[in-house]
C-alpha cells in the first residue's frame, strides 16, 4: 500500500472506488491458450469519466478494452454497463462505440457513408440520418469534405471522422485504442485536447488505452496503470505520479529515483529508512505504521532533489557527490550525480537562465537535498 | 566533343541499354507472336477461299500494270446474316457467363474460407487448389469422360447406392461442358479472390460489428464491396479464355454444345474455309476486347491501390 502524506485525499480516492461506477468490471479474468492476458481485474468508471487504461505492451489494457468492446469473451468475470449486465452481448448488440486504432475507416465509403454506417444499421429514417451526420461533421469541423474517400484526407481528419463515426449513434462508452497512435507528435497534443473537449462537450462516458503516459495524464481524469494483466494502481494523474502504489507504477510513470532500504525508525509522525546508498537514514516526515524493520522503497522525483554547489542549510535529507552526466532538454537538464557510495541519483534543474555560467558542469562537486514530504515510501 | 564522339554518341542512340532491353523483350515477345500472327490472320480474312496453296486468294495483285486491291468483305457479312454463327457466338457466350457465374459461386467462399484460415492452413490449401494444374489440362478433362461416362464412376456410384435405375446421360451434354469449364477454371477464379481476400483488414470487420451490424451484414458492406477488385478478375480470368474454349466442349459437351471454338476448328480443318475462319476469329477477338478492357482496369485500380 502506499503511504500517503495526505491522509484526506487517499480516503477520498477509497470512497470513489468503492462507489459503483456506471461501467463496473468484477473479477474480470481473460485466458488465451493457458496464457493470462487480464487478471483479476475490478474496475469502476464513473458517468462522464474519461478513464485511461495506462500500460506497455503485453499488459492487458488491449485485451480488457475488447472484452469492454465485446470483441473478446471474458473466460470469467462480468462487465456492467449502467446497471444492464452486458458480458455475454455480441458487440452489434452493444451500447459501445470505439474509436479504433488507425481508424479502421471504411476505404470504399465517403466520410458521411462512414458517420452514417451505425445509424443506418439502427434502421433509422433517411433524413434523421442526414441531420445527424451533418451534427456529427459539425462537431468535428469537416463540414466541408463530407464528400470525400478516407483515402483523401490527411491523418488528423481520419481521426475526426473516426470520432464522429463512433459517437454518432450516442453510445453510453466509448472506447478510444491508442487514440493519437497514428498521429505525428505536434499533432497530437493538439488533438488531445480536442478530443477531450469534444467528449466533455457531449458528456460521454470514455475508456481509452495507451501506452504514452503523457496521452493519459493530459486527457483522462482518471488512470489505471496495468502490468501483466493485472491493475496495478487506480487514481488522478497527480495521485499516481506523486503516490505511486508501487515499484512498478513509481517507475512506469516518468522518471524515479529508487533506494532500496529498511524502516529504521517507524513513528505516527515520521519514519527514517536506512539505505546503503546514503550515509544518514533518509528522514520521511509522515507516518507508516507496522514495517519497522521491513524492506522498502524510497522513491524520489528527480524535480524534488535539488542541486546546489554549497552545503544546504537545514536540510535533514542531503548528500555529496560529483556530476557524472549532463543531458540537456531544452527547458530543463537532468543531472546524474554519483554519491560516494556509488548510487546514483538524479536531479532536474530547469534552465530558467539563457546562459548560466557559473552553473553546474561535469565532474563538479555537488550537494543534492530534497524536503522531509518530497519522497514516498513503498512497501510493495 | 569531338566529331568522332558526336559520331559514336549518334549510333549508340540506336542501342538500347539495360532498362530499354528488359521492358523491350516482353514486347518484343508479343510483336512476333501476337501483333504479327494477329495481322495475317485479318489479312486472310479479307481474303477468299481458293483451292489453292495456301487455301485463299491474295488481297493485293498486280496485273496488266495495275494493283488491284480486293477487299472480301463477305465471310463479315456471312457470320452476321448466317444465323448458325451468330447462334455459335451467343451461345459461346452464355455458356462461359453460366459457367463463370457458377465458378465464382463454387470459388468465392472457397478463398473466403481459405483466406481465414491460419497462414500455414492458408498455404496448404493454396496448393491443394492449385495442384492439379500440374497435371496436364487434357489428361484431366479426359479424366472427367471416365467419371460422367455412362457406366463411369458416378453413374456406378449413384446406381450402387440405390438413387437411380438408368444411368444419367451427362457425358455428351451441355451439362458436361459446364462441369468442364467449372473444374478446370476454378483455380483462376479462386487465386485472384484470395490474394483481395486475405489483404482484408480484419478490424474493418469489427468496426462494422461495433457499430452493429450483425456478421453478415458486415459481409455484404464490407467484405463484398472490398472484394469487387477480386471478383472482377477472377471473373475475366475465367469469362475470356471460356468463350474460346474448344477442348472441353470437343471432348465432353458432345454435338449439342454448340461453341464458336468448334465452328471456328470445322470452318479451318473441315471445310478448309481459312477466310471464313479467320473471319470468326477476328469478331470473337472484337467481341473480348471489352471485358479484356475492363479486367485491365480493374487491375489497374488494384495495383493504385485505390478501392471503389
Amino acid at each position: 500500500m502506499p503511504v500517503d502524506a495526505k491522509p484526506d485525499i487517499r480516503n477520498d480516492a477509497i470512497a470513489l472506488n468503492s462507489e459503483p461506477g456506471y461501467l463496473s468490471i468484477r473479477d474480470l479474468r481473460k485466458e488465451f491458450d493457458g496464457f493470462v492476458a487480464v487478471d483479476d481485474v475490478n474496475l469502476d468508471v464513473r458517468k462522464g469519466e474519461i478513464f485511461a487504461l495506462l500500460g506497455g505492451s503485453g499488459s492487458g489494457k488491449s485485451t480488457l478494452l475488447r472484452c469492454l468492446a465485446g470483441f473478446e469473451t471474458p473466460t470469467k468475470g462480468s462487465i456492467l454497463l449502467d446497471g444492464q449486465p452486458i458480458t455475454a452481448l455480441p458487440p452489434y448488440e452493444r451500447p459501445i462505440n470505439m474509436m479504433f486504432q488507425s481508424y479502421a475507416l471504411f476505404p470504399h465509403m465517403t466520410v458521411e457513408q462512414n458517420i452514417a454506417f451505425g445509424l443506418k444499421q439502427d434502421g433509422m429514417a433517411k433524413d434523421a440520418i442526414t441531420r445527424r451526420v451533418g451534427e456529427m461533421l459539425e462537431l468535428v469541423q469537416l463540414e466541408k469534405l463530407g464528400k470525400r474517400k478516407p483515402h483523401q484526407l490527411s491523418g488528423g481528419q481520419q481521426q475526426r471522422v473516426a470520432l464522429a463515426r463512433s459517437l454518432a449513434k450516442g453510445p453510453k462508452l466509448l472506447l478510444l485504442d491508442e487514440p493519437m497512435g497514428a498521429l505525428d507528435k505536434k499533432l497530437r497534443s493538439k488533438m488531445q485536447l480536442e478530443l477531450v473537449n469534444i467528449i466533455e462537450q457531449l458528456g460521454v462516458t470514455c475508456v481509452m488505452v495507451t501506452h504514452d503516459q503523457e496521452e493519459a495524464m493530459t486527457m483522462a481524469t482518471r488512470i489505471a496503470v496495468m502490468d501483466q494483466g493485472w491493475i496495478q494502481q487506480i487514481g488522478k494523474p497527480d495521485d499516481i505520479y506523486e503516490q505511486p502504489a508501487n515499484r512498478f507504477v513509481a517507475s512506469f510513470i516518468g522518471s524515479v529515483n529508487l533506494f532500496e532500504g529498511v524502516i529504521d525508525e517507524d513513528l505516527p509522525e515520521y519514519v527514517t529508512v536506512r539505505t546503503a546508498d546514503f550515509p544518514a537514514p533518509i528522514y520521511v516526515g509522515h507516518g507508516i505504521t507496522g514495517y519497522e524493520g521491513q524492506p522498502v522503497a524510497f522513491a524520489l522525483r528527480p524535480e524534488k532533489v535539488h542541486i546546489a554547489k554549497d552545503e544546504p542549510e537545514g536540510e535533514t535529507n542531503k548528500a555529496f557527490g560529483v556530476v557524472e552526466d549532463i543531458a540537456y532538454f531544452g527547458s530543463h537538464s537532468v543531472y546524474h550525480v554519483r554519491l560516494p557510495s556509488g548510487a546514483k541519483i538524479l536531479s532536474n534543474f530547469a534552465n530558467m537562465k539563457r546562459w548560466d555560467s557559473d552553473g553546474i558542469t561535469w565532474n563538479d562537486e555537488v550537494w543534492v537535498s530534497w524536503d522531509d514530504n518530497d519522497g514516498v515510501v513503498l512497501t510493495s | 566533343m569531338s566529331q568522332t564522339d558526336k559520331n559514336a554518341a549518334g549510333w549508340r542512340r540506336w542501342v538500347p541499354g539495360v532498362r530499354a532491353s528488359v521492358i523491350g523483350v516482353p514486347y518484343l515477345w508479343l510483336l512476333l507472336f501476337f501483333a504479327i500472327p494477329f495481322l495475317i490472320v485479318l489479312k486472310i480474312s479479307f481474303s477468299k477461299m481458293a483451292v489453292a496453296m495456301p487455301p485463299y486468294t491474295a488481297i493485293v495483285e498486280y496485273v496488266d500494270n495495275a494493283f488491284n486491291v480486293n477487299l472480301n468483305l463477305g465471310n463479315y457479312t456471312a457470320l452476321f446474316t448466317d444465323s448458325q454463327y451468330v447462334l455459335a457466338y451467343l451461345s459461346s457466350i452464355k455458356i462461359a457467363l453460366i459457367s463463370t457465374v457458377l465458378t465464382l459461386l463454387i470459388g468465392y467462399p472457397m478463398a473466403y474460407v481459405i483466406s481465414r484460415m491460419s497462414p500455414s492452413a492458408r498455404n496448404i490449401a493454396m496448393m491443394l487448389v492449385v495442384l492439379p494444374s500440374w497435371t496436364s489440362f487434357l489428361i484431366r478433362v479426359y479424366a472427367w469422360i471416365g467419371i460422367l461416362d455412362s457406366n463411369g464412376i458416378l453413374n456406378r456410384w449413384l446406381m450402387a447406392a440405390g438413387l437411380i435405375d438408368t444411368p444419367l446421360q451427362i457425358l455428351n451434354t451441355p451439362l458436361a461442358a459446364y462441369i468442364g469449364i467449372v473444374y478446370c477454371y476454378l483455380p483462376f477464379m479462386v487465386l485472384p479472390l484470395y490474394t483481395n481476400l486475405v489483404k482484408l483488414d480484419h478490424r474493418l470487420l469489427e468496426a462494422a460489428y461495433d457499430l452493429g451490424a450483425k456478421p453478415w451484414q458486415a459481409f455484404l458492406k464490407i467484405t463484398l464491396p472490398l472484394s469487387r477488385n477480386g471478383i472482377v478478375a477472377g471473373f475475366m480470368l475465367v469469362m475470356i479464355p471460356a468463350v474460346g474454349e474448344f477442348v472441353i466442349p470437343e471432348m465432353l459437351g458432345g454435338p449439342g454444345t454448340l461453341m464458336i471454338g468448334r465452328v471456328l476448328w470445322s470452318e479451318f480443318f473441315t471445310n478448309r474455309d481459312w477466310p471464313l475462319a479467320s473471319a470468326v476469329a477476328v469478331v470473337m477477338l472484337v467481341l473480348l476486347l471489352i471485358p479484356i478492357l475492363i479486367f485491365n482496369r480493374s487491375q489497374q485500380r488494384e495495383l493504385e491501390g485505390k478501392l471503389a
